[in-house]
């Protein structure tokens, strides 16, 4: 068989450099648009599905070390399914981010009876714990365990309270809801076992 | 240990404070034993009714009185 021709060879790698430089720019846009998109989500994404933008973020940097290398192909190649992953991850972040926000104006909307309604349990607590402290008897059915335990108790949920107070104060309803509801169950108990009848 | 001074009384408007209806027979001292087991703190709830009680020995049947 003739061997191919010294010029043909060169033809032929020149058509292939060619072709090759013709996929870089493409491949380099793609990439950047890739990042772009990425970085446009990346706040909400990091909090509301961290887990998937770690694996985007991990096909992101395999394009970007193909880009790296010249493998431009693989690159073009792998581009729909980096920016198919990186719409899921922009849906999943977002409807995960309306019902952090659904069940927050939802929590503000509890937050509003609670707020009031506890402070004044402990209130009730301290007042009956205070009066309990001077009785030379226990009345019947309460014990001194069970004062003791209010005593300690009534600090506690005035801390307690104040951390669910200050999540209010910082927009975050519902940890302050779920602070909150802790406090009322606790008092609820405490009233129950110094033979206080709540609400 | 007994101390008839006044302690943090919760507002009249505290929804949690416990009432106690009246019933005949009852004094404010047959109350405080009831609640606190202590008759000698009766004046506990006497403060916390300043409102609608003017003398600790006259108290009438069917009054609701917080129990602080």
């Amino acid at each position: 068989m003739k061997k191919p021709s010294l010029w043909v060879l060169v033809m032929l790698a020149a058509v292939l450099v060619a072709a090759c430089q013709n996929q870089r720019a493409p491949a380099e846009q793609a990439v950047a648009a890739a990042e772009s998109a990425l970085t446009n989500i990346r706040d909400m994404a990091t909090r509301y599905a961290p887990d998937q933008l770690q694996a985007v973020e991990a096909q992101l940097n395999s394009a970007k070390d193909s880009l790296a290398k010249g493998d431009y192909k693989a690159v073009l190649a792998g581009m729909p399914a980096l920016q198919s992953a990186i719409n899921s991850l922009k849906d999943t972040a977002t409807a995960k981010q309306q019902e952090v926000d659904a069940a927050n104006a939802k929590a503000k909307d509890a937050w509003g009876p609670m707020s009031s309604d506890v402070p004044k349990m402990v209130d009730a607590i301290q007042s009956r714990v205070d009066i309990l402290s001077k009785s030379h008897h226990l009345p019947k059915g309460v014990t001194k365990d069970s004062l003791a335990a209010a005593k300690s108790s009534v600090d506690s949920m005035k801390s307690a309270w104040g951390a669910a107070a200050n999540a209010a104060t910082s927009g975050d309803y519902n940890t302050a809801v779920s602070k909150g509801q802790a406090v009322r169950d606790q008092a609820s108990q405490i009233m129950q076992s110094l033979g206080m009848k709540s609400g | 240990m007994a101390d008839d001074k006044s302690t943090t009384t919760p507002p009249s408007n505290n929804p949690y404070t416990q009432i106690h209806v009246v019933q005949s027979g009852d004094t404010l001292s047959k109350i405080a034993q009831k609640y606190y087991g202590d008759a000698s703190l009766y004046t506990q709830i006497f403060q916390a009714n300043r409102d609608v009680l003017s003398d600790p020995n006259k108290i009438s049947p069917g009054q609701k009185l917080r129990i602080p």
